[in-house]
């Protein structure tokens, strides 16, 4: 069973005089794996906050099925087994940290010693000890997404739900988030996140899913996506004529006293390789150089539009 | 729960609050239980009160009081009448209805003229150029209180304010002769005959001289044929007949030049034309 | 499915404790029903009937202030900051967001009102008079019209901005205290639809003024123990009723 699974996804918004109509989601269909780090990825406005606002029930959809392990998303059963993390969260700020936690685990009228339990052990796992009495109108932004994701995992949700979980963080509170996620990978959590910031996704996700303008133009595993799509192989190489170079392979730039050999085809390597040793130069690196998910990405926009 | 069950239960709910509602208020007499007034403040009061939207506040109190005043089965609403429209008219003095209605009010439902009197005198000093007020009192005084003398001031004054109707020196000459007092009647009506400026107001001024002086004429020509059959013993054959023993010195005639209608047979006299003005 | 509201209604009343405005209107409140030992000095006679008038008055209006003001505040603003996708994502369903939402007004409600009447009482005692049971009694006709108002105010504050939620629920209050007024109202009416139009309004609007018993208490006169009744029925049902509203409305709305 797929932990989450998006068929034909719908959604329009009418204009403020009821005329016009605006689609924003145009019949997505998403589906996530148990385990599995999800990326959700998108330019501004491709409808990446609409898709999980359906998903968590905020808004309703005109068409399509949400499931969360079989069962429709806006059920309690499902409800119970996500966590969310909105966009910018903002919680009480009149709350100190553990008053938020409490207020949260009593939404889901748990026994208060297992409340105060597993309060305690979040607070620990997204770093906020010390700070669990400070009242959150105190708080930095770090801080309060922190404690957003401490309050997603207050009933130990299977699946995570984050929308924009790294915007406005500096590079160092980012690190960490992504160290968190990570580690709630390792725990068997399934995570679906939103982002447009290419970087993180790179670095972390399994699946990608590339929302433009209410459509997913492309889904796929992320080592697949890149596997297949090796553009060029280079050869670095040094202490060389220049002359004697050319006429190995006269595709060639210098740089440093050293000349990088591009080579679209793999089958040519070695014999480049061969040729330069013949000639007494030094192989410095032989790299094969992958298309990175932002040209991935850069390409699919092209192509849309 | 779906929502049409929700509905449902919604109308239902709203049907049980009307019950009890309806239960409610078969625990008291509404009627019975009512107060007309609890208090009103007095005009300056509401006028300090009104912000500035004085003339709103007196138009609303205005409605509202005349609403109020047609609630017929309240019996004691006249308890404060005169005071509302006091109210009223001071928050708003120069707002000329409800002088009016208010004095209809109280003439008409509360049957109480001398407080339409005092609420029409205080219009008259208040909008002291209109002529209306003085002839609705003159009229009340006239109709109702047959208080002549206090109508004829009255119309007296109302006659005096300007673009006053001709019609109102009418009436004040129309109350001199229901005084019984033909004589200064006679010269006001001549006035007004004299001056008249369109044909209606000559009619008129025509009709009262002559009913007038033939009321002051007969009178005095009976007498005087009463006189000349006690000397005679018979009735004079005709009117000039007076003249020769002296008994009269002249006949006088209607306001037409006619001879008034003499039958010398059993001494009857009369005149051309008839009115009954002094019916009351 | 019951326990969860609780942390709702608590945090409900947290919110509204901790809101300045809610403190500054039980102070005034307090204030107000204190000097009305000092107007009572300004009266000739019973200064006792002056005292509970305008303690009463000032305990009403204050509660009906604070009433409207957290109601229309508390949903929108809920949704304004966002901290609605907080406990929506959460096994929480709307319906249980706005019974929560209700019963931690009425509790931060029934603080506000036993502080503001119990000084009353105080007050009461110490200028020489004794407990009154038709007191207690007002305070709770009181507290079921204030139950009422903000049920309005929640609902209104379901779909619109706290502006308009102010204008509509101050306007229904009005209403609601000259509902009378309809039924002299309809006499005047000629066209029978007219009537039956004033007639349905009759039951539909609130109707407040049956929880205003301070003519009663104050000059001591009999209560009618069926029309309190009555009158206590009618606000249960009532606010039931617009509970129901509140929560076929919530239910369709998108957080955008």
């Amino acid at each position: 069973m797929k932990t989450l699974e998006i068929t034909n996804l719908k959604k329009s918004f009418r204009s403020n005089f009821l005329i016009r109509k605006y689609h924003i989601l145009k019949g997505i269909d998403i589906s996530v794996e148990q385990g599995e780090i999800y990326g959700f990825l998108g330019p501004n406005g491709a409808g990446k906050t609409t898709t999980i606002k359906c998903i968590m029930g905020l808004i309703f959809p005109d068409e399509g099925e949400i499931l969360i392990n079989g069962q429709p998303s806006r059920s309690i059963i499902a409800r119970q087994q996500i966590g969310f993390l909105p966009e910018n969260p903002y919680f009480y700020d009149y709350l100190s940290a553990s008053e938020l936690l409490h207020f949260s685990a009593s939404l889901f009228a748990f026994p208060a010693a297992y409340a105060r339990e597993r309060i305690d052990l979040l607070i620990k796992l997204v770093g906020l000890e010390g700070h669990e009495h400070l009242k959150l109108r105190k708080f930095s932004k770090g801080m309060i997404q922190r404690l957003g994701m401490a309050q997603a995992l207050i009933q130990d949700p299977v699946c995570l739900i984050l929308d924009e979980p790294f915007s406005g963080l500096d590079p160092i509170g980012r690190k960490e988030f992504r160290d968190l996620i990570l580690a709630l990978k390792s725990q068997g959590k399934t995570i679906f996140f939103s982002s447009h910031i290419l970087q993180d996704m790179e670095m972390m996700v399994d699946k990608v899913g590339i929302i433009i303008n209410g459509r997913i133009s492309r889904q796929g595993q992320l080592s697949e996506m890149i596997a297949s799509s090796t553009q060029y192989h280079e050869i670095v190489c040094s202490r060389i004529n220049e002359k004697q170079l050319a006429l190995i392979n006269p595709n060639f730039i210098s740089r440093d006293n050293q000349f990088i050999i591009t080579l679209d085809n793999e089958v040519d390597i070695n014999l480049v390789v061969e040729s330069i040793i013949h000639n007494s130069g030094l192989i410095i690196a032989v790299n094969s150089v992958k298309k990175t998910l932002e040209d991935i990405f850069l390409n699919e926009m092209k192509e849309v539009q | 729960m779906n929502g049409k069950l929700l509905t449902v239960i919604l109308l239902s709910l709203m049907l049980l609050a009307a019950v009890f509602q309806n239960r409610y208020d078969s625990t008291s007499n509404y009627f019975g239980d009512r107060n007309t007034f609890v208090s009103l403040p007095t005009g300056k009061a509401l006028r300090i009160l009104s912000f500035g939207y004085q003339n709103l506040t007196a138009d609303l109190l205005f409605i509202w009081s005349i609403q109020f005043y047609s609630t017929y089965y309240l019996t004691n609403r006249f308890d404060f009448l005169e005071r509302v429209f006091n109210t009223i008219t001071d928050i708003s003095p120069r707002y000329k209805e409800p002088y009016i209605i208010g004095a209809l009010i109280m003439a008409f439902e509360a049957k109480d003229i001398p407080m339409a009197l005092r609420l029409l005198d205080k219009g008259s000093r208040s909008i002291e150029k209109e002529w209306f007020f003085d002839h609705e009192a003159g009229y009340y005084c006239y109709k109702y209180l047959k208080d002549y003398p206090q109508a004829e001031a009255y119309y007296a004054r109302a006659s005096l304010k300007p673009s006053a109707p001709s019609f109102l020196k009418r009436m004040k000459a129309h109350m001199v002769y229901l005084q019984d007092d033909p004589q200064v009647a006679y010269q006001m009506w001549l006035d007004i005959y004299e001056h008249a400026r369109d044909r209606l107001e000559k009619d008129a001024g025509f009709n009262h001289l002559y009913q007038i002086k033939a009321e002051i004429d007969l009178p005095f020509l009976q007498q005087k044929i009463a006189l000349f059959r006690e000397n005679f013993r018979r009735f004079p054959s005709f009117l000039a007949e007076l003249v020769r023993p002296g008994i009269a010195t002249a006949i006088p005639r209607d306001f037409s030049g006619n001879d008034y209608q003499y039958d010398p047979r059993n001494g009857s006299l009369k005149a051309l034309r008839v009115f009954n003005w002094k019916q009351r | 499915m019951k326990m969860n509201i609780k942390g709702l209604v608590f945090n409900t009343f947290k919110e509204s404790a901790r809101n300045k405005m809610f403190y500054l209107l039980v102070f005034f409140g307090i204030i107000f029903a204190l000097s009305s030992k000092l107007i009572s000095f300004l009266t000739l006679g019973d200064t006792m009937k002056v005292l509970k008038d305008t303690g009463l008055a000032a305990i009403n209006f204050f509660c009906v202030l604070i009433a409207i003001f957290t109601g229309i505040n508390l949903v929108y603003k809920e949704i304004e900051k966002k901290t609605i996708y907080n406990i929506l994502s959460k096994p929480v369903t709307r319906d249980h967001f706005i019974i929560g939402k209700f019963l931690g007004l009425a509790l931060t409600m029934l603080v506000a009102l036993s502080a503001m009447s119990g000084i009353f009482f105080f007050l009461v005692l110490l200028v020489g008079g004794g407990f009154d049971f038709k007191i207690l009694l007002y305070f709770l006709m009181l507290y079921l019209e204030l139950l009422i108002i903000m049920a309005i105010s929640l609902l209104f504050s379901s779909f619109s901005t706290p502006i308009l939620s102010f204008i509509f629920t101050v306007s229904l209050y009005l209403i609601g205290h000259i509902m009378w007024t309809f039924n002299e109202f309809k006499m005047l009416l000629h066209s029978q639809l007219w009537v039956k139009f004033t007639h349905a309004l009759y039951y539909i609007l609130p109707n407040l003024d049956k929880f205003n018993i301070k003519n009663e208490v104050v000059l001591d006169l009999p209560l009618r123990i069926g029309a309190i009744l009555f009158s206590i029925l009618y606000a249960l049902v009532y606010i039931l009723a617009l509970l129901t509203v509140t929560i076929l409305i919530f239910r369709k709305r998108e957080f955008q």
